[in-house]
Parts: structure tokens; C-alpha cells; sequence
């Protein structure tokens, strides 16, 4: 293991490697800072030229270095202007925002990326100590085994990434029937082509991403037309905040590791970490009265989370291929495209790749604070960018990305009509990593499901990691079943809050 | 109707739509001769039928307070209309860049674009020729020059 460890950080520490780290790093931070750009819809555009790289390093160190830093940056628009940069940092608002209007800015920015880089070491740190555990049960694994993990992955998501788990769930259906489309492998038969040549390679991955969430993204900017300009000062107070961190270790230390677990359990990702946390905090923590009016607590708890939780996300995604969130779908993708095999594989004769995404969780967290250390005024200045200038520039990278995929004109038919799809699910309240983890999953369950009825016909039902893991999907669908009823008790004992409004 | 009203029969129509989809797939797959690649068609299109319908009957009968109500939303909150046209305006700005592109190609269609877009919400002449000459200078150094991207030939000016 501690060879692999090694040959792992000499592979990211090539200057190919570190130079891509650095520009990916620069865009996660420039996604992170400016308001209304996601993630996601940063990775589906660097797909298309991130899969003609031969060199698996390099994809590692731009990509995981991009996903790892983008709640680093997103704290700035989060504490200066009220508007969560990323999904990560909201929470982050509730004593940021406070902070900053009381003229304690800088404090809340120095110890938000004090708190995001011991928490990004923390989930780095969970995903080498899960390295061992994993490693036996991965390859006890089979392809019934797998199917039902798949299963159970997309359940997770499809329940749990929304309020409306029905629509969850048929989102995930739609995303693996998307996936069918296409020459079908085992049986050789084109599937929902319509006699159109351009559909028998399936629907890109890059376009349904870009559709799904860069134009309902694009939309959201454009019509909310943001333009906050209040103050641009940071105040004083920068090395109070780091010091504030390490007033707090111990708090910083709990919130990563709750951050982990979140990041494990695919389905909850970025947008409940830094609640969670939060929340815990709110909890746990003595003098609370403060919380929500600008106690820095509450910048360190959310902050440490939601950096924390990348490494966590990385185990289901690296050993078993299945990714818990948007991020990791996409990554997963690239990784495939250029020879990276998720699962037993990374723990094996890939172990080395599997170490190369550790070293640059930890390197681009440390890149990513000095940088935002560094420069932090003029990144400061950069959130008040309006939306006149965002919005056409987003657009056209969007187009761009979703034409790169096939260099076809029906590319950008395709990104029309799933931008269209994307945009009513939001405006109706249908949740979309469900369907995107869909397609990415779609094609392996039926890989998975077909393999085990030709291997085992309907005795891989019984086997017992199969029942197991069964159990765990019927939990999932129940679970928001259970939480209704539950709900509908506590509203029972009191009548007034479920009392209809005049 | 007041838009809420319209935004909630929106929704079940879009419900609705999703079912028939769904129930298409089912009758597609049907006709197809090999088991092995309309099976999860079948199991899982079946079920997304069943629950499309649940989720018509829950759109038109909600119950108030219910799962959907409450709690944190993981994915960003629903899209709102503002202004007299809502998010009609933001649409016809990406329909017609699209258009823009098939008539007079990506790399012209590209800086008019977001040229066009920044002037009229409000950015001033220099900073919009500024943003224009920036993104056209990307495109063309970076996708027209190094990676040599065959961009679709433009109605006005293909060489048909």
C-alpha cells in the first residue's frame, strides 16, 4: 500500500500534473466565487476535452482538484453577498452574512478556509483509513452483488436528493431508459432510434448533464437578474479567523467527520453536509445564542463539512463505481473514458490512482486556500460581477461543451430538448441528479442484472450480501413513507401548525 | 387563473407527459423481438408508469403538510417566472443564439451574442465589446486554432 501511495503522488506531482491541477483548482475557485455557475455544469463543459487525454494523472489531478475546492471559494459570495456560491454554502450564510455586515469579514472568509482545508485532510484521511476495510469486501463482490448495489445507490439518490421521493424515483427510471438508448450490446439491436444514425451511439452523458443543469442554471441567473452591490470591504481580522479554528478543533474535527459520513452515503452530497453540520453544532455546542445572528461556529461547522465530505464521496464512487452525487457522476465518466476502472480494480492494480485522488484532495485544498488567501480582495470584488456578464459567457460554454461531445448539430438539438426536460423538473420540483445518476448507472445494472440471471438464473436472489443489500433498497423506499407518517404524528399533537392558511 | 393555479395545472400536465412517455417506452419495447433488451424496459418503465400515476393522483389531490412540504430541498429550489414575460425572455435569448448559430455559424454567432445580451441588460458599449472580443478571441485561439473543432457550416455563407 505504501508503494502505491508513493508512485500515486509521483504521478500527480509531474509538472503535467500539477499544471492541470492548478488551472482545475482555478476554475473550482472561479465556479466556487461567482454566483449562479455550479459545479456540475463546470465539469460536463471540461468533459469533452478532458476525455482526449491518454494520461490518467493529469484527468485526476484537473477534475478532482475542480470537484475538491469549488465550497473553498463558494464561502465568499456565501459571507459577503448572502448567496450560497455553491450548493455547499448555504449554511454558511446563516453566520457569514452576519459576520460580514458587522465589519468581521475577513475574519469569517480566513476561518471558513481554515476550516475547509482541515476538512478537506479529514475526508482525505477517511478515505485512506476505508482503503483496508474495502478491500475485502469489494472483492467478495459479484455481478449480483453489484446489480443490486447499483440499485441501491440510485434508490438513495432518487429518495433522499429531493423532497418528492415518487418523483425521485421515476426521475432515476427515466435516466437508465435514456441510457437503453442506443445499439443495445448483448443483443445487437438499435434501441429507440428512430432509424437516426446519430442514435446509435446513446445520448451523450455531457449533453444531458449540460441540459439537465447548465441552461435551467443559465435560466435561474437571467431571471433573477442578481446584481447585488453593497460593501466591497473585507474589514480586518484575517488571522483571528485561523486562529478561531483552532479554538474550535474539536468542533472542526466532529463537522468533517460528519461531512464524511454524508459524503459516503450516496444521494445526500454537498447540499446536506453543511446543514448537517450546522445543525450538530447548534446542538452540541454550549452558548448557542448567538448562532444565526454571526458566530463564527457557524462558519467552521458547515466549512469543515462540506469540504470534508468530498473524500467521503470518493469511497462508493472509486471502489464500488458508484457515484453518490452529480460531481462524482460525471467524474466517474471522465475516468472511464480514459482507462480508470471504478471498483475492485482501484484497490488492487490501480491502487496507485486511487492514492493520486487522495494527494489531490490534499494538495488542491492547500492550493486553493493560499490562493484564496492570497486573493482574497480582488476575488471579493469578483462576486459583484452582474448577471449581464455571466449569462451570455455560461451560454456560450455551454453550447460549446454540449457541441464538443459529437461535433454534430444534433448535439445541440439534444441539449435543447433535455435543457427543456431540466427546466421543467426545476420548475415543478422534480429532482435531476436522480435521472443523471440514471444514465450513468443505467448501462451497468443492465450489464450487472443480465450477467447474474445468465450465471445464476434466480438463485443470485438468495445469496446473502444480495438480501442484505436488498433489505437496504426496500429501507430506502420506505424510509420516506415512514418519514410522512412521522411527520403526520408530530403535526397531530399539534393541530395549529398543520392548520390550513387563510 | 392566478399563476399559481396555472404553475400547479403545469405541473400535473408535466406529470402526465412524463406517464405517457413512459407508457410509450413500454409499447416500443414491445415490439422488439429480443427479450434480453426490452427486459428493463419492462420492469423498470412498468413501474414508472405506476408511479407516474400515483404522482398525477398526488398533484391533483395534495395533501397538505405532507413529504413534500417539508424538510431541506437538495437540489436548488424550484425555478420562479418574474417579470412580464418570466423565463420566456431567457428563452428566446438561447433560442436565438441557437438560431444564430445555423445561420451565420458559431464563431460570428458567438461574440453578437454576448455582445448583444450585455448591452441590452444594461452593461456599458466598452465593457460589452470588451466581453464580445474576449470570448471571441478564446474561441477562435483555443477551439478554431489549437483544437481545430469542425463547426457546422452556416446557412448564410456554407459552401453549398
Amino acid at each position: 500500500m505504501l508503494e502505491a501511495a508513493f508512485d500515486g503522488l509521483l504521478g500527480i506531482l509531474t509538472w503535467h500534473s500539477l499544471g492541470m491541477m492548478a488551472l482545475g483548482v482555478l476554475i473550482g475557485s472561479a465556479v466556487g466565487f461567482l454566483p449562479g455557475i455550479g459545479g456540475p455544469t463546470t465539469l460536463a463543459i471540461m468533459l469533452p476535452f478532458v476525455m482526449t487525454m491518454d494520461d490518467p494523472y493529469p484527468v485526476i489531478a484537473l477534475l478532482v482538484g475542480l470537484d475538491a475546492v469549488g465550497n473553498t471559494a463558494s464561502a465568499f459570495p456565501s459571507i459577503l453577498i448572502s448567496i450560497p456560491g455553491s450548493s455547499g454554502s448555504q449554511a454558511t450564510i446563516l453566520d457569514g452574512y452576519p459576520l460580514a455586515k458587522q465589519g468581521q469579514a475577513a475574519r469569517a472568509l480566513s476561518a471558513s478556509f481554515a476550516a475547509s482545508l482541515l476538512g478537506g485532510f479529514v475526508g482525505a484521511l477517511v478515505l485512506v483509513a476505508s482503503l483496508p476495510i474495502l478491500r475485502p469486501l469489494v472483492l467478495t463482490f459479484g455481478s449480483p452483488e453489484f446489480f443490486v448495489l447499483t440499485l441501491w445507490g440510485l434508490t438513495m439518490v432518487a429518495v433522499l436528493s429531493g423532497n418528492a421521493p415518487v418523483k425521485g424515483i421515476i426521475a432515476g427510471i427515466i435516466g437508465v431508459l435514456v441510457a437503453t438508448v442506443g445499439m443495445d450490446a448483448k443483443s445487437g439491436m438499435p434501441r429507440f432510434d428512430f432509424d437516426y444514425d446519430y442514435l446509435w451511439d446513446g445520448i451523450s452523458l455531457i449533453i444531458v448533464a449540460l441540459g439537465l443543469f447548465g441552461i435551467p442554471e443559465i435560466i435561474d441567473l437571467a431571471s433573477r437578474k442578481t446584481s447585488i452591490a453593497e460593501s466591497e470591504e473585507l474589514g480586518s481580522g484575517f488571522f483571528e479567523g485561523i486562529k478561531d479554528v483552532f479554538r474550535h478543533w474539536w468542533l472542526m474535527v466532529r463537522s468533517s467527520a460528519i461531512g464524511a459520513w454524508v459524503g459516503f452515503l450516496p444521494g445526500l452530497g454537498s447540499s446536506v453536509a453543511d446543514w448537517f453540520a450546522y445543525a450538530h453544532a447548534v446542538q452540541t455546542e454550549k452558548n448557542t445564542e448567538g448562532f444565526g445572528k454571526g458566530d463564527i461556529r457557524g462558519v467552521i461547522a458547515p466549512e469543515a463539512s462540506n469540504n470534508a465530505k468530498e473524500g467521503g464521496g470518493y469511497i462508493p464512487t472509486l471502489a464500488f463505481g458508484i457515484p453518490g452525487s452529480t460531481s462524482t457522476a460525471l467524474i466517474l465518466t471522465a475516468f472511464v473514458a480514459v482507462g480508470i476502472k471504478p471498483g475492485p480494480d482501484m484497490l488492487t492494480t490501480q491502487l496507485d490512482l486511487t492514492f493520486a485522488v487522495i494527494w489531490t484532495l490534499v494538495i488542491g485544498n492547500v492550493i486553493a486556500v493560499v490562493m484564496c488567501g492570497v486573493l482574497a480582495r480582488p476575488m471579493a470584488r469578483a462576486c459583484f460581477m452582474p448577471f449581464h456578464s455571466i449569462v451570455p459567457l455560461v451560454a456560450v460554454f455551454v453550447f460549446i461543451g454540449a457541441f464538443s461531445a459529437n461535433f454534430s448539430l444534433n448535439d445541440l438539438h439534444a441539449l435543447l430538448a433535455f435543457s427543456l426536460l431540466g427546466f421543467m423538473m426545476r420548475r415543478h420540483g422534480w429532482p435531476r441528479p436522480p435521472l443523471l445518476l440514471g444514465v450513468v448507472l443505467g448501462t451497468k445494472m443492465e450489464t450487472y442484472l443480465w450477467l447474474s440471471y445468465t450465471r445464476y438464473g434466480l438463485e443470485w436472489l438468495l445469496r446473502p450480501a444480495v438480501i442484505v443489500l436488498l433489505i437496504l433498497v426496500a429501507a430506502s423506499l420506505c424510509y420516506p413513507i415512514l418519514k410522512e407518517r412521522r411527520e403526520r404524528q408530530v403535526r397531530g399533537t399539534e393541530p395549529n401548525e398543520g392548520a390550513p392558511e387563510s | 387563473m392566478n399563476r399559481d393555479r396555472r404553475l400547479h395545472y403545469e405541473g400535473v400536465l408535466f406529470t402526465i407527459i412524463v406517464g405517457v412517455v413512459l407508457l410509450w417506452t413500454l409499447r416500443v419495447a414491445d415490439g422488439w423481438d429480443e427479450l434480453r433488451a426490452s427486459i428493463i424496459i419492462f420492469v423498470l418503465g412498468g413501474a414508472g408508469v405506476f408511479l407516474a400515476a400515483v404522482q398525477v393522483v398526488r398533484d391533483l389531490w395534495p395533501r397538505r403538510g405532507g413529504a413534500e412540504a417539508g424538510g431541506i430541498h437538495f437540489d436548488a429550489p424550484a425555478l420562479k417566472s418574474q417579470g412580464r414575460w418570466g423565463n420566456l425572455e431567457i428563452w428566446g435569448w438561447i433560442l436565438g443564439f441557437y438560431a444564430a448559430i445555423r445561420i451565420i455559424g458559431f464563431p460570428t454567432a458567438v461574440p453578437l451574442f454576448v455582445f448583444g445580451y450585455a448591452k441590452t441588460y444594461g452593461a456599458g458599449w466598452l465593457l460589452s465589446c470588451l466581453l464580445a472580443a474576449a470570448t471571441w478571441a478564446f474561441i477562435y485561439g483555443v477551439f478554431e486554432h489549437v483544437l481545430h473543432v469542425p463547426w457546422p457550416e452556416p446557412w448564410l455563407w456554407g459552401s453549398d
